[in-house]
C-alpha cells in the first residue's frame, strides 16, 4: 500500500496532472464563488475537454472543480449572505453576522480552514476505508450489486421525500432514458423511434450538460444581477493571524470532517445534509451553543468542514462499487467509463497507480484551493460582480461546442438543448433534478443486475433474501426508511403539540 | 407565503400529468418500440425493465393527474412570481438556430452571431460587451477546438454553395 502511495505521489506531480489539478481548482473556485453556477456547471462544461486527456489528468481536473467549488461557495455566503453553492447557506448563518460586525476576516479564516480540514480528513478516511469496502465488495455477485444499487435508489428517493411523487417521476424518467438505444444483452433497439441517431442511446454527458449546464444558464438569463454593496474586505489577502484564533476549534473541525465524509458516502444525501448535520452537532457539543446563528467562527468552520468532506466521501462508493454517491460523482463515473475503466471492487487492484494518484490529487487540490483563496481573496471575491447573464451566454456557447466535440455529432448538442429546456422547467419548479441524473446513472446498473439476478434464480426474486449480504443491505435499507419516517412523524407531532400549546 | 403557493401550484400537476401521459403512451406502444422476439423467458428480455420504470412513472403521476382534474379549492396557476419565461424561450430558440448555424455558416460565424444576438436579448448592450465579448470568445473557441483539440467541423453548407 505504501509503495503504491509513493508511486501515486510522484505521478500526482507529473506536469500534466499538476496543471489539470491547478486549473480545475481555479475553475472550481470561480464557479463556486458565482452564485447560481456551482461545481456541477463547471464540471459539465469542462467534461468534453477531458476526453483528449489521460484519465488521471482528466479526473484531477474535474476533482479540482468538484472540491474547489465547495471552497469557493463559502466566500459569497460570508460576505453577502448569498451562498455560492447551496450547502454554503449554513455558513452564512454565522459568517454574515461576523462580516456585519467587521470580522469578515475571522469568518473567512474559519470557512477556509474548515473547508481545508474537511477535505484533508475525508481523504484520510477514503484512503483507509476504500480498500476495506473494496475487499467486501469483491465477493459481490449480481444480486448483491442489485441490492446495493436499490439501496442507493431508496436513499435518493428518501432524501427528497418532501417531493416524493415528483422525485419518483424523475427517477423513472432517468431510468427510461438509460434504456434508450441498443440493448447491450439482446442487441434489440429500444425507443429509437426509427432513427439511427438514437440507436447509440442518450449519453450521460449531453444529458448532464443539458440539465445542469444549459438549464442553469437559462435560469441565469432571467435573473437579476447580485447586489454586491455589502461586500466588505479589510485587505486583499486572508489575515493569517486569524487562523490561530480559529484553530482552537480543532475538535469541531475533526468531528465535522468525519460527519461530512460519512454523509457523502451515502448515495443521494449530498452536501446540504452534511453541512446541516455538522452545524447541528457542533452546536450541541459547543461550550457556547447560544452564539450559533449570531456570528461564531465555530459555526462557519463546522458547516464548511462538513460540506467539503463530501467529495472524497462520495468517491468511496464510486471507486469500490461503481455506484456514484451524487450527481457530481456520476460525472466522474462518466470519465472512468469513457476511458475504459470500470469502477468496482477490482479497480483498486487493477489500477493502483491511478487510484493513489487520485488520493494525492484530492489532497493537493485542498491545499491549492486554500492557498489560492487565501492569497487572492479580494480578486476572487470580485468575480461576483461579473454580470450573470453575460456568463450564461459564454457558458452556453462553450457547452454546445464542447458537447459536439466529444463525438463530433450535432445530435448530442440537440440532446443537450432539449435536456436544458427540461432542466430549466424542473429548476423553476424546484423538482429534485438529482433524481433524474441518478436514474440515468443507476438505470444501467439496476437493469443489468436485475436481469442477471432473475436469470440466476430462474425468475425468483426471493434469492435476495437467501444471501447474507443482500439480506443485510435490504434490512439496512428498510431500517433507514423506517427510522426516517418515524423521525419525520415525531417532528410533525412535536410541531402540532407546540402549535396547540 | 410565496413558497407555499408555489409548492401547491397547478403547474406542478400539469407537468406531472404530462410525464404520466408520456409514460402511458410509451407503455401502450412498447411492442412497436422494442423488439420483443428476444430471449425466452420474458425476464431475460429487453422489455422487462422499461415496463417496470414506465409503470413507476405512470403510478407516480396519478396524484398529479387527480389534482389536475379535481383541483382543491385553493389551487392556482401561480408558481413563483417569475412570470412567463420569455427570455429563456428566446435564448433556447437561438440555441436551436445556433446548431443549424454550425452546419450552414460554420463555427466562427455562427458563434459570433449567436453571442451578439443573445447578449442583445439578455440586455448586455454596451458596445464593448456586444462586440468585444463575441469576438474574443469566437477567437478562443476557434483556437481551442480547431487548433488545439483538432475537432472536425464540416465545411459550411453556404460556403460549399458559393464555392460551386
Amino acid at each position: 500500500m505504501l509503495e503504491n502511495l509513493a508511486l501515486g505521489f510522484s505521478a500526482c506531480f507529473s506536469p500534466g496532472n499538476l496543471a489539470g489539478l491547478l486549473f480545475g481548482t481555479f475553475v472550481g473556485v470561480v464557479v463556486g464563488i458565482l452564485p447560481g453556477l456551482g461545481p456541477m456547471v463547471g464540471m459539465v462544461v469542462l467534461l468534453p475537454f477531458t476526453f483528449a486527456l489521460h484519465p488521471d489528468v482528466a479526473l484531477s481536473l474535474l476533482l479540482g472543480v468538484f472540491c474547489g467549488g465547495y471552497f469557493g461557495g463559502g466566500i459569497p455566503a460570508v460576505l453577502m449572505r448569498t451562498p455560492g453553492v447551496p450547502s454554503s447557506l449554513v455558513t452564512s448563518f454565522d459568517g454574515f453576522p461576523l462580516t456585519q460586525r467587521g470580522e469578515a476576516q475571522t469568518a473567512l479564516s474559519a470557512a477556509l480552514l474548515g473547508s481545508f480540514a474537511g477535505g484533508v480528513i475525508s481523504v484520510f478516511i477514503l484512503v483507509f476505508l476504500a480498500p476495506v469496502l473494496s475487499h467486501v465488495a469483491a465477493s459481490f455477485g449480481p444480486p448483491e450489486y442489485f441490492a446495493a444499487a436499490m439501496f442507493g435508489v431508496f436513499l435518493v428517493v428518501l432524501a427528497f421525500r418532501h417531493r416524493l411523487w415528483q422525485g419518483l417521476l424523475l427517477l423513472g424518467l432517468g431510468f427510461w432514458i438509460s434504456t434508450v438505444g441498443i440493448d447491450g444483452v439482446t442487441l434489440s433497439p429500444r425507443f429509437n423511434f426509427g432513427t439511427y441517431a438514437m440507436q447509440n442511446g442518450l449519453d450521460l454527458v449531453p444529458v448532464c450538460l443539458g440539465l445542469f449546464g444549459i438549464g442553469q444558464t437559462l435560469i441565469l438569463v432571467e435573473r437579476r444581477i447580485l447586489k454586491t454593496g455589502t461586500m466588505n474586505l479589510s485587505r486583499s489577502t486572508l489575515d493569517f493571524s486569524k487562523l490561530l484564533v480559529v484553530l482552537r476549534y480543532w475538535k469541531t473541525m475533526l468531528r465535522s470532517g468525519m460527519i461530512g465524509t460519512f454523509v457523502g458516502l451515502l448515495p443521494g444525501t449530498g452536501s446540504i445534509l452534511a453541512s446541516f448535520m455538522s452545524y447541528d452537532v457542533a452546536r450541541r457539543f459547543s461550550k457556547n451553543p447560544n452564539e450559533f446563528g449570531t456570528g461564531t467562527p465555530e459555526g462557519c468552520l463546522a458547516s464548511e468542514a462538513g460540506n467539503n468532506a463530501v467529495p472524497a466521501g462520495a468517491m468511496i462508493p464510486l471507486l469500490t462499487l461503481g455506484i456514484p454517491g451524487d450527481a457530481l460523482s456520476a460525472v466522474l463515473l462518466g470519465v472512468f467509463t469513457i476511458n475504459g475503466i470500470y469502477p468496482g471492487p477490482l479497480l483498486l487492484v487493477k489500477e493502483p497507480l491511478l487510484i493513489n494518484t487520485l488520493y494525492w490529487s484530492i489532497f493537493f487540490i485542498n491545499i491549492a484551493a486554500f492557498l489560492m483563496l487565501a492569497i487572492w481573496l479580494r480578486p476572487f471575491a470580485m468575480i461576483v460582480k461579473v454580470p450573470s447573464s453575460l456568463l450564461a451566454v459564454i457558458i452556453m456557447v462553450m457547452s454546445i461546442v464542447g458537447i459536439y466535440a466529444v463525438n463530433t455529432r450535432l445530435f448530442d448538442a440537440a440532446v443537450a438543448i432539449a435536456m436544458g429546456v427540461l432542466g430549466y422547467i424542473l429548476l423553476r419548479l424546484k423538482w429534485p433534478i438529482v433524481n433524474l441524473v441518478m436514474g440515468v446513472v443507476l438505470g444501467d446498473i439496476v437493469e443489468n443486475r436485475l436481469r442477471q439476478t432473475l436469470s440466476l434464480s430462474e425468475g425468483n426474486l426471493s434469492i435476495l433474501f437467501t444471501r447474507p449480504i443482500t439480506l443485510g443491505i435490504l434490512v439496512l435499507t428498510a431500517l433507514i426508511v423506517v427510522l426516517t419516517l418515524v423521525s419525520d412523524h415525531r417532528k410533525k407531532t412535536r410541531g402540532v403539540v407546540l402549535k396547540s400549546s | 407565503m410565496n413558497n407555499e403557493k408555489g409548492a401547491a401550484s397547478r403547474v406542478h400537476d400539469l407537468v406531472g400529468a404530462l410525464f404520466g401521459f408520456f409514460a402511458a403512451v410509451m407503455l401502450a406502444t412498447i411492442r412497436w418500440q422494442i423488439d420483443t422476439s428476444g430471449p425466452d423467458p420474458f425476464y431475460k428480455g429487453p422489455s422487462i425493465f422499461p415496463i417496470l420504470v414506465l409503470s413507476l412513472m405512470l403510478l407516480a403521476s396519478i396524484p398529479a393527474i387527480w389534482r389536475l382534474f379535481r383541483p382543491p379549492s385553493s389551487a392556482a396557476w401561480y408558481l413563483d412570481g417569475g412570470g412567463m419565461p420569455v427570455k429563456p424561450a428566446i435564448v433556447a430558440a437561438l440555441l436551436v438556430i445556433y446548431i443549424a448555424g454550425l452546419v450552414y455558416v460554420g463555427l466562427a460565424a455562427a458563434s459570433w452571431l449567436f453571442m451578439f444576438v443573445c447578449l442583445w436579448v439578455v440586455g448586455q448592450r454596451t458596445p464593448v460587451k456586444l462586440l468585444g465579448v463575441p469576438t474574443l470568445m469566437t477567437s478562443v473557441l476557434h483556437l481551442l477546438f480547431v487548433n488545439v483539440l483538432d475537432v472536425f467541423f464540416a465545411t459550411p453548407v453556404l460556403f460549399e454553395f458559393f464555392m460551386e
